[in-house]
C-alpha cells in the first residue's frame, strides 16, 4: 500500500478489486468526461490485455470505505503507461489525482524503470496541467480518426495485394516504424486477436504494408509502412484494397502521429478526425522506444 | 403510436428520456448496449432511433453506421444522443449517416420534444394536444 500525501487518500493494489468493479468505478470517474469512453467488463478485460496493463501496479483510490477514483499502469519491459485516471465527479479537486499520478510513478520506479508515457485528451486542461506538474513534457499531437462504412470504397488503387497471415503480419509489425504512442507500438499488435494484413506492390515498384485488427464490426489498430515510394500513393494502394475487402466495417483508428506521411491518404480515403491527443513523456525514452 | 427506440447506458440519462417521451405519448423501446440496440432496432423497427454516442460495447458511431448501412434499418432515422463538443458531434453525425443531434443534457423539455418531432418523418409530427 502506498501512502501519498494526503494521509487520507490510501492507495490499494488494483488487483484486490474484480474487472467488474473496475468497470464500474471506471464509468463512474467518466460520465461527466469530455469525450465520454464507456467499457463494459468485457471490454475493459480486452484493454487489459492488449495494452499490457499489470493490475498488482495499477491503483484504486480509497478514502476509509469510500472508493474515489483508479488509475491504471501498462508496464512492457523498460516503460510504463498511465491510462484510464479517473476520479469520481464529487470527490475531484482534493489531491485524489495527484495522489494516483504520484503513485504510479512510485510503482514505475519500484520497477527500476525510468521512463513513462501517456495521452491527455487535447482540452481536458485539469490533467493536463495535472501531468505538466509531475514532470510530464509535450511530445506531440495524436488524431483519433474513424471511417464510416456509409462510404462507398476509395477508388480502386492499380496494385499487387497479398494478403498476408497473422505470423507474417506480426513479423512486420515487428520491424522499425518509427517511435509509436503505446497505443500501437508492436507488442498491442502481438497481444491483439484477429490481426492480419496485406501487402501491396504497385506498377512503379514502390511497396509497403498494413496490418489491422478485425473485430465484428470494426476495423482497427492499423500498423503499416512504406517500404519504397510515396507514402500517401501506398497508403492509396492499401486503403483502396481494404476498404473494398471489408465495406461494412467501421473503421477506428487510435493515436496517429500529427507528422504522419501517410495521413493525406487517410483524409483522402474519407478518414475524419475525432478528436486529438497529446502525447507526454516522463524521463528519457529508452533505446527501444526510439529504435 | 409512434415508437422510439432509445440506446443509451447511463441510468439517469434513460429514466429521464424515457419519462419524457412516454409522457409525450411516444412507445420507447430501449438498450444500455450497442450490439443489443442494433439487434432491436431490426426486430422493432421503429419509427426513430435516438442514439448514445459514447457506449459500454462499441461506440455509437459504429451502430450508427451499421444501420445506416443495413437494408433492413437504412431508413429508420438515426439521432446521435451525445454530451459531445459540437463541433465533435456534427462532424460524426454528417459522417455516420445520422438525421441530426440532440445535445445532452436535457435542459427545456419542451426543445427537447419539438427536436424529436422535428426528426420524426411529416406524418409522424409530433402532437403535443394528442
Amino acid at each position: 500500500m502506498t501512502l501519498p500525501a494526503d494521509p487520507r487518500i490510501q492507495l490499494v493494489p488494483a488487483s484486490r478489486f474484480t474487472v467488474e468493479q473496475l468497470t464500474t468505478l471506471y464509468n463512474q470517474t467518466r460520465v461527466d468526461y469530455l469525450v465520454p469512453m464507456p467499457m463494459n467488463a468485457a471490454r475493459l478485460a480486452e484493454y487489459i490485455r492488449t495494452y499490457d496493463v499489470d493490475l498488482d501496479h495499477s491503483l484504486v483510490a480509497c478514502q476509509g470505505d469510500e472508493v474515489l477514483g483508479l488509475a491504471m499502469l501498462g508496464v512492457r519491459r523498460d516503460r510504463t503507461w498511465i491510462t484510464r485516471l479517473g476520479v469520481l465527479p464529487s470527490t475531484r479537486r482534493h489531491g485524489t489525482g495527484q495522489a494516483l499520478m504520484e503513485g504510479l510513478l512510485e510503482q514505475t520506479a519500484r520497477l527500476n524503470i525510468k521512463f513513462c508515457m501517456l495521452e491527455v485528451i487535447k482540452d481536458n486542461t485539469p490533467a493536463h496541467t495535472l501531468f505538466r506538474k509531475m514532470g510530464f513534457r509535450e511530445i506531440g499531437e495524436l488524431l483519433v480518426l474513424r471511417r464510416s462504412p456509409t462510404l462507398p470504397p476509395p477508388d480502386p488503387v492499380i496494385a499487387d495485394a497479398q494478403p498476408l497471415d497473422p505470423v507474417e503480419a506480426l513479423d512486420l509489425v515487428g520491424r522499425n516504424r518509427g517511435t509509436q504512442p503505446w497505443t500501437n507500438q508492436s507488442e498491442t499488435l502481438n497481444n491483439a486477436r484477429d490481426v492480419s494484413g496485406l501487402n501491396v506492390m504497385l506498377p512503379d515498384g514502390s511497396h509497403g504494408w498494413l496490418v489491422y485488427q478485425r473485430q465484428k464490426f470494426t476495423l482497427t489498430r492499423f500498423a503499416y509502412k512504406t517500404d519504397v515510394g510515396d507514402p500517401p500513393t501506398v497508403a492509396m494502394a492499401f486503403l483502396s484494397h481494404l476498404h473494398y475487402m471489408y465495406p461494412r466495417l467501421d473503421t477506428q483508428l487510435e493515436n496517429i502521429q500529427i507528422n504522419d506521411p501517410h495521413l493525406p491518404a487517410l483524409y483522402k480515403a474519407g478518414y475524419v478526425e475525432a478528436f486529438r491527443r497529446i502525447e507526454m513523456w516522463f524521463g528519457d525514452p529508452p533505446k527501444s522506444l526510439l529504435s | 403510436m409512434i415508437k422510439i427506440l432509445l440506446i443509451e447506458d447511463v441510468v439517469d440519462n434513460i429514466e429521464l428520456t424515457r419519462k419524457i417521451l412516454v409522457s409525450a405519448g411516444y412507445e420507447v423501446v430501449h438498450a444500455s448496449e450497442a450490439e443489443a440496440g442494433m439487434e432491436q432496432a431490426v426486430s422493432e423497427q421503429p419509427d426513430l432511433i435516438l442514439l448514445d454516442l459514447g457506449l459500454p460495447d462499441y461506440d455509437g458511431q459504429t451502430v450508427a453506421g451499421w444501420l445506416s448501412a443495413d437494408p433492413r434499418t437504412a431508413a429508420i432515422p438515426v439521432v446521435a444522443y451525445t454530451a459531445w463538443p459540437e463541433a465533435t458531434a456534427r462532424q460524426m453525425v454528417t459522417s455516420y449517416g445520422c438525421v441530426g443531434y440532440i445535445p445532452k443534457p436535457i435542459l427545456k423539455v419542451n426543445d427537447f420534444l419539438t427536436q424529436i418531432a422535428s426528426f420524426l418523418p411529416s406524418q409522424q409530427e409530433y402532437d403535443p394536444s394528442r
